[in-house]
């Protein structure tokens, strides 16, 4: 069994001056998976992000417990651009995040901090653009470019230095279903070609469905499931007020698969599902 | 042409010291020359407006001086002074960009870096201020806040409106801040960049500065 | 009633965004205005509230044209909620906020009160109303920001996107508010979205925009018959709405499909 990638060893947190926000954390992320974080808003899904990135409590400051580990080494005493080469971290403000004016030097600012020289900087620049889809925008001003594209230049950006891990927390919260499947789309196709781990904190998990391995959800700061996306999501299921935060389908199939006592697969598209359930319950359709 | 961001810096420096050297005359033509090279650079209605701009606070100063009992060439020689030194000042903007300048800053002027970063990240956020102001003045107005009426009554308007862009501009830097730190924002920022060499060009316009800023010396002498 | 005549808009580079848009919104009507980013639904919204006007055609409210109007005038006809909340915070009780509206038109201190507490209880907020706006969580102050644009007592809402990235206990939430809006004090609510499930769910009429054009305006239902276009408009048939119109049942949650289909299949298999 590989080593997890990131390691929460009975970790907690508050904020300065303020609640503890994350209560006995035992958590870990597979190598290679990609991982949807869930849960209510202000559960501290968040927080976690940051804690994986070792802002929290390190750069924060705050009280806390515990360790956090990211590719076996704990957070603590690490500096937060030392991590940065191993983990790239998207908030929901990406906008905040870009520090450039062109979209050429956003990707080379971070390869000059930590000593890249020019030209090695010049082909990642290059490189990272195309990966996400912004071939030879090199000297686009930021405001040359929408919205989904700066949320790729951003990841771009975070892609440049070849971490071993990718975190997005709400990617999608201000776009339109076609614009979150595009991002999503994009974001597995970097998954699949460098072997990637990729943690994502998303309400609508109908979008990740395609692509996902392991479910995490959170509830008022604490571990409410996790493991792989059919295991863990059955534990969610099981807790009603969690019920919800699963994809329609699924928990139409675990109901049925409860009522009628059946199996039904573990499905990674909304096609998928309707086919199994109509053909399953064919004798319903027919009788009008 | 095109010159480093420091021989340009340097030309702006030398107009402002030459204001105050070269007799009325030369200031004036300089004057001109700016605004030529201004408007040949960039002719748009952004320049022309800051042009405009410029006049009436160059008008404002001399009226102030006339306030003050200065004569009225004093204060009209006052008065073209600024100009010229501020049109300089809109003529380097005009032509280099500003990471341009904010690197020769460090590389030559040896400018601490947060204080040369401060210059970008000032002109990064501009543009996301105006479009927040906008719909933070549509929210206003949407409330009953009637945005017509004198100027004053619209200057007052926009002052309300200070108080959230400011605590989200607080929020921003925030963000802003950490992802400086998560991409390694230190003194190696500006030392891996690639320097900006001075060329043949460069070192003419250098060479005809250094002769103009010396007037003084060599044009007694001849 | 609100409505658009022939209505066109196009920023000053020349690119169209609305092209003859024509429609017309009865007094207590909850319409869903959906369509995908860029569409023209926020446009739309933007000219029913005078925040633009339109380059031919022409908006009315009430019969009136409102193309000399501003915002200003219109706020105690139509309330609008824009998408994000953060931009408009500007005093420091949550009381304070929904009562600067009413301040800015000069009313009565005791009708200020009235109305501010009024607009509080019908939006869940008033053990709210004394704090500190900043200190509220992301659905509270989506719910403040209708609280706000009801303080003058408008006729009509007009929210934004205001189901974006909330979780769905938040979303109901705020919807069930606006539905109990509508049908308690009939206030017309024109809801702009691209959230086909929360349309279904709480709206009788929905306006699809597609690249500036009206290309549905009708019964909300329709749209969830398994129609074809949907995709090309950029919008999405939720799997609820699928599985109901091929089961011939009707099912808004996960649970009542699996109840009715239950029964239909007689308890076994």
């Amino acid at each position: 069994m590989s080593e997890a990638v990131i390691k929460f060893k009975d970790f907690h947190f508050a904020y300065l001056n303020s609640e503890v926000v994350l209560h006995d954390i035992n958590m870990e992320i597979r190598p290679g998976s990609f991982t949807v974080l869930a849960g209510h808003s202000g559960a501290g899904k968040t927080t976690l992000c940051k804690a994986m990135a070792g802002i929290i409590p390190h750069y924060y400051g705050g009280r806390y417990a515990g360790d956090v580990e990211v590719l076996g080494e704990s957070t603590q005493g690490k500096k937060v651009a030392d991590l940065a080469m191993d983990l790239g971290l998207m908030l929901e403000d990406y906008e905040s995040q870009l520090v450039s004016l062109t979209a050429g030097e956003e990707i080379a600012f971070g390869l000059l901090n930590h000593g890249f020289n020019p030209d090695e900087v010049e082909l990642r620049t290059k490189k990272a653009l195309e990966d996400v889809g912004l071939p030879g925008r090199e000297n686009y001003q930021l405001d040359e470019l929408s919205g989904g594209q700066r949320q790729r230049l951003l990841l771009a950006s975070l892609l440049a230095v070849h971490p071993k891990i990718l975190i997005l927390d709400e990617p999608v919260s201000a776009m339109d279903p076609q614009g979150a499947l595009s991002l999503y789309k994009l974001l597995n196709k970097i998954y699949q070609e460098y072997k990637m781990t990729i943690v994502v904190v998303e309400h609508n998990i109908n979008f990740v469905l395609p692509y996902v391995t392991d479910l995490v959800v959170v509830e008022e700061g604490r571990i409410a499931a996790q493991g792989a996306f059919a295991t863990a999501a059955k534990q969610v299921y099981e807790q009603e007020n969690l019920r919800h935060m699963l994809p329609a389908l699924w928990q139409i199939k675990f109901n049925l698969e409860d009522k009628f006592h059946l199996s039904l697969g573990a499905w990674r598209s909304e096609d998928e599902g309707l086919a199994e359930i109509s053909k399953k319950f064919e004798r319903v359709v027919v009788e009008r | 042409m095109k010159l480093t961001a420091f021989t340009q810096l340097i030309v702006v420096l030398a107009v402002t010291a030459w204001v105050f050297i070269l007799p009325v005359q030369a200031v004036a033509i300089i004057l001109a020359l700016e605004l030529a090279l201004l408007l040949y650079i960039k002719h748009d209605r952004l320049t022309l407006a800051a042009i405009g701009a410029l006049t009436i606070f160059t008008g404002m100063m001399i009226l102030l001086q006339l306030l003050f009992r200065s004569p009225l060439n004093v204060a009209l020689i006052g008065g073209l002074r600024m100009f010229v030194m501020t049109t300089a000042f809109l003529c380097l903007l005009a032509a280099t960009r500003i990471q341009d300048i904010a690197q020769a800053l460090v590389e030559k002027f040896h400018l601490p870096y947060e204080y040369a970063f401060m210059l970008t990240t000032a002109l990064r956020f501009v543009p996301d201020f105006l479009v927040d102001s906008e719909a933070t003045l549509d929210a206003q107005s949407c409330r009953g806040y009637s945005n017509r009426g004198n100027v004053f009554k619209r200057f007052f308007s926009y002052l309300a409106v200070v108080k959230p862009l400011v605590m989200r501009a607080v929020a921003k830097s925030d963000t802003l801040a950490l992802s400086m730190e998560l991409k390694g924002f230190g003194s190696n920022t500006y030392k891996n960049m690639k320097p900006q060499r001075l060329q043949m060009a460069d070192y003419l316009v250098l060479l005809v500065t250094l002769i103009l800023s010396t007037y003084s010396f060599w044009v007694g002498k001849i | 009633m609100i409505e658009a005549e022939a209505v066109n808009y196009a920023y000053r580079r020349g690119e169209p965004v609305l092209n003859d848009i024509s429609c017309k919104i009865e007094d207590g009507e909850f319409v869903a205005l959906l369509g995908h980013n860029g569409s023209g639904k926020t446009t739309l919204s933007r000219l029913f509230m005078a925040l633009v006007h339109p380059r031919s055609g022409c908006v009315r409210i009430d019969g009136d044209d409102i193309a000399k109007l501003e915002p200003a005038d219109l706020a105690d006809k139509v309330g609008y909620v824009f998408q994000n909340p953060d931009l408009q915070i500007l005093e420091e009780t949550v009381f304070d906020e929904v009562a600067y509206g009413p301040r800015c038109k000069k009313l009565l201190e005791g009708q200020v009160q009235k109305q501010v507490e009024q607009a509080l209880a019908t939006t869940g907020m008033t053990e709210f109303a004394q704090a500190y706006p900043r200190t509220l969580s992301f659905g509270q102050k989506r719910r403040l920001g209708v609280a706000v644009a009801l303080a003058l007592n408008p006729r009509i809402l007009i929210l934004d996107e205001i189901t974006n990235g909330q979780d769905k206990l938040e979303k109901q939430k705020i919807m069930e508010y606006l539905q109990n809006i509508n049908a308690q004090q009939n206030i017309t609510i024109i809801l702009i979205t691209h959230d086909m499930d929360i349309a279904r769910m709480y709206t009788q009429r929905s306006i699809v925009l597609n690249n500036g054009n009206k290309v549905f305006d009708g019964a909300t239902q329709e749209l969830y018959s398994g129609r074809e276009d949907l995709q090309e408009w950029g919008l999405h048939l939720p799997v609820l709405a699928r599985l109901s119109s091929e089961f011939q049942v009707q099912a808004l949650s996960p649970a009542e499909f699996c109840r009715q289909i239950t029964v239909k299949a007689g308890g076994t298999l």
